[in-house]
């Protein structure tokens, strides 16, 4: 049956007889991991990955996949094995034992109080 | 403390493991994991089962939309003005982003990319039946961005509350982009049902055809089809395909009433006493036939996807950089 | 004069049109999906700056972009042939080739139209170059590295350019009326647009090994007069499919 795409139709018949050994490993080239900036004083984040072949052609075919509907200010491409993390089995490094009070904001909020008694004391006095 | 972040999938320590050979322990960290809400992550541990459904998954649904851009592609160059042509490129545009969201997706899982295209055009994975079915008029395309764009978004946000983080990252970015489709498709089958009786006829028919493989995208029914408990306990499978064939139902056939349109089910309707939509059986015989290739457009698809490989293989090859090595990516 | 601007703006407007719906041809076909996603955006661009240009006529009180785009007898558009070419074979390197010689035009064109003394193209063109400046960094990045890369690729890049190469010399075809244009300070003479788009191109096209230069006037002579209304070959199956469904009923709206 002839395609009903005449895009494809221009294909015929070539389309039908192609030979197409299985794609080897990297025929996709390698990935690169991309962060957008969404606007100026703003960190970067990290929204995807992508196959490029070079950071260049990353940055370009970037543009379109990460930033066709989004604004931003700056995109970043890095090569994915560039990145190292802390291992998964550690998540409980970030997790305190103890009270860290002392070294939050939060952790003073009884000074008021403390000043408020004395002067209860001293006009008891 | 740090770990490799990358992987490469000969690295993954459980590979190929059966259930009942994985690590007690840490199956059941996992499982309480997932239980409390947490999302897992490619670099988690992770039974092999759960691996491998979700790769299986995702990989279907990358093909569906690489596959999903031809029939819709076929009215690229004849959409009727500005407006839909501009509307049309960018729709499947967005189809094409999504198989790149997708495959990406199902990569850190420990599949390439290659495997999974070598996969697809060799037939042993599948992609979704409904595109292998022709679209013959410019109505076709107004009923797919429209109904199977409707369809998907219910399948994609059910899935959107699953347990792997890329792969529920890549859905909410999905169903984002497909909420334009539905809007293109709904304002498309609005201006053919309010236009000439040549359009609405045109769109009646189109409606037809497709009524019946929309019936099937959700999956066979429920009696039929063998999911276990474990993918639910996983939040790999979240809702039955009867449940998400009901919803659709619920939310589309009035729509498509209100347009005056017919569907073509003689004994739709809603029971008052179940709250169910009653239908006729959609010929689940025909769902099967087409999965095992023998669909209007199957061939067509695939050798499409094959030209287009093909065809672009020697602008891969040339900018192929000898010291790349392949590693999962994060998405 | 309104005569002399409608010449102006459809050829413009014609040649992004066009090749917009050629680069539309691509979407799903593309070499990866990366670039499948990044080209069906310049195609898009590339229609809806035609569409663009058509409103400024339609502010006028002339037809609609749809009606210019849809509507209107071959011989009345004005389009270069080089955007009319085929996807031959669906041949990736003579997509970019064209991309690359049309889109470095584009920046040539727009450059100069920004200090057009007709106001509403002038400040078009300044709103268009912000696109426009991803065409270029996007046609430039890919023929420079794949005019680097394989023999392969460098064989195919070639013979692209040398099958392009007269046609896209063309583009900047004397317009008629262009002496009423230029006394009018729309935009200079398109002669001098092509000379600083040689200057634009040839270090890029030197650099990859190719030469560049006049094509004979014999090559030229048969392929001249698209911006007069004369039609190639191919122009005609292209019309009747773009128009196909709008044809197909008049008077609906879609």
């Amino acid at each position: 049956m002839a395609s009903l795409d005449p895009r494809i139709r221009r294909a015929e018949p070539a389309l039908w007889n192609v030979e197409l050994p299985p794609l080897l490993p990297l025929d996709q080239w390698q990935t690169y991991e991309v962060f957008v900036v969404r606007t100026r004083g703003s960190h970067a984040q990290h929204v995807g990955s992508l196959h490029a072949p070079d950071p260049e052609l990353a940055l370009v075919l970037a543009k379109e996949q990460y930033a066709r509907r989004s604004t931003c200010v700056a995109l970043w491409v890095v090569p994915t094995d560039a990145i190292h993390r802390t291992a998964s089995e550690e998540e409980d490094l970030f997790q305190p034992a103890t009270d860290k009070s002392y070294r939050e904001p939060q952790g003073y909020l009884t000074t008021r109080e403390r000043l408020e008694k004395y002067r209860h004391r001293l006009q008891s006095c | 403390m740090y770990g490799n972040l990358v992987l490469r999938p000969d690295e993954i320590p459980n590979w190929g493991k059966k259930i009942e050979e994985e690590d007690p322990e840490k199956l059941a960290e996992f499982e309480a994991r997932i239980a409390r809400g947490e999302k897992i992550e490619p670099w988690d541990w992770m039974p092999f089962e759960y691996r491998r459904q979700l790769i299986r998954m995702i990989e279907q649904h990358a093909h569906s939309e690489i596959i999903g851009a031809l029939p819709e592609g076929t009215w690229i160059t004849r959409a009727p003005n500005f407006r839909r042509k501009l509307a049309l490129m960018a729709k499947v545009q967005d189809e094409v982003g999504h198989a790149q969201l997708l495959y990406s997706a199902a990569e850190t899982l420990g599949k390439s990319r290659e495997a999974m295209i070598n996969d697809l055009l060799s037939g042993k994975s599948k992609y979704s039946n409904i595109f292998n079915y022709p679209a013959k008029t410019w109505a076709d395309t107004a009923i797919i961005a429209w109904l199977v764009d409707a369809g998907a978004i219910i399948n994609q946000t059910t899935n959107s509350k699953g347990s792997y983080g890329p792969y529920v990252r890549a859905l909410e970015r999905i169903c984002w982009e497909e909420s334009f489709h539905l809007k293109y498709g709904y304002d498309s089958v609005v201006y053919l049902a309010t236009g000439t009786p040549k359009q609405r006829a045109m769109l009646q028919d189109a409606l037809n055809r497709w009524w019946r493989p929309i019936m099937h995208f959700f999956g066979p029914p429920d009696t039929q089809s063998v999911h276990t408990e474990k993918l639910v306990r996983w939040k790999v499978k979240l809702a039955t395909n009867d449940e998400m064939r009901q919803q659709f139902l619920d939310m589309y056939v009035p729509k498509i009433w209100e347009l005056g349109l017919t569907i073509p089910d003689p004994i739709l309707h809603k029971d008052p006493e179940t709250g169910r939509w009653v239908y006729s059986d959609p010929n689940w015989e025909e769902f099967w036939q087409v999965i095992n290739g023998k669909g209007p457009c199957n061939a067509e698809r695939l050798a499409v996807r094959r030209f287009a490989e093909a065809n672009g293989r020697w602008v891969r090859e040339a900018l192929k950089s000898p010291q790349a090595r392949y590693v999962m990516p994060l998405a | 004069m309104l005569e002399t601007l409608e010449i102006l703006l459809l050829s413009l407007a014609d040649d992004d049109l066009i090749l917009g719906h050629r680069h539309a041809e691509w979407i799903g076909l593309g070499p990866i999906l990366e670039e499948d996603i990044a080209f069906a955006s310049i195609g898009q661009d590339e229609i809806g700056h035609a569409q663009a240009y058509y409103q400024l006529l339609t502010d006028l009180g002339l037809p609609t972009p749809d009606e210019y785009a849809f509507k209107r007898p071959a011989e009345r558009f004005r389009c270069a042939h080089l955007v009319e070419l085929p996807n031959t074979d669906y041949d990736y390197a003579q997509a970019l080739m064209r991309h690359f010689l049309y889109d470095a035009a584009e920046q040539v064109r727009l450059q100069a139209l920004r200090q057009s003394r007709y106001e509403p193209l002038a400040g078009l063109a300044e709103r268009l170059l912000r696109e426009e400046k991803y065409h270029w960094l996007h046609a430039r990045t890919w023929v420079e590295k794949l005019g680097h890369s394989t023999e392969e690729a460098y064989l195919r890049l070639k013979s692209a350019y040398h099958l392009l190469w007269p046609y896209a010399w063309l583009l900047f075809e004397e317009l008629p009326q262009e002496a009423a244009m230029v006394e009018a300070g729309w935009l200079p003479p398109n002669a001098e647009l092509r000379s600083r788009w040689l200057e634009l191109i040839t270090p890029i096209l030197a650099g990859i090994g190719f030469e560049v230069g006049p094509p004979a006037s014999e090559v030229l002579l048969p392929l001249q007069g698209a911006r007069h209304g004369l039609r190639s070959p191919h122009f005609e199956a292209l019309l009747a499919e773009m128009t196909e469904v709008s044809a197909s009923e008049p008077e609906a709206e879609w």
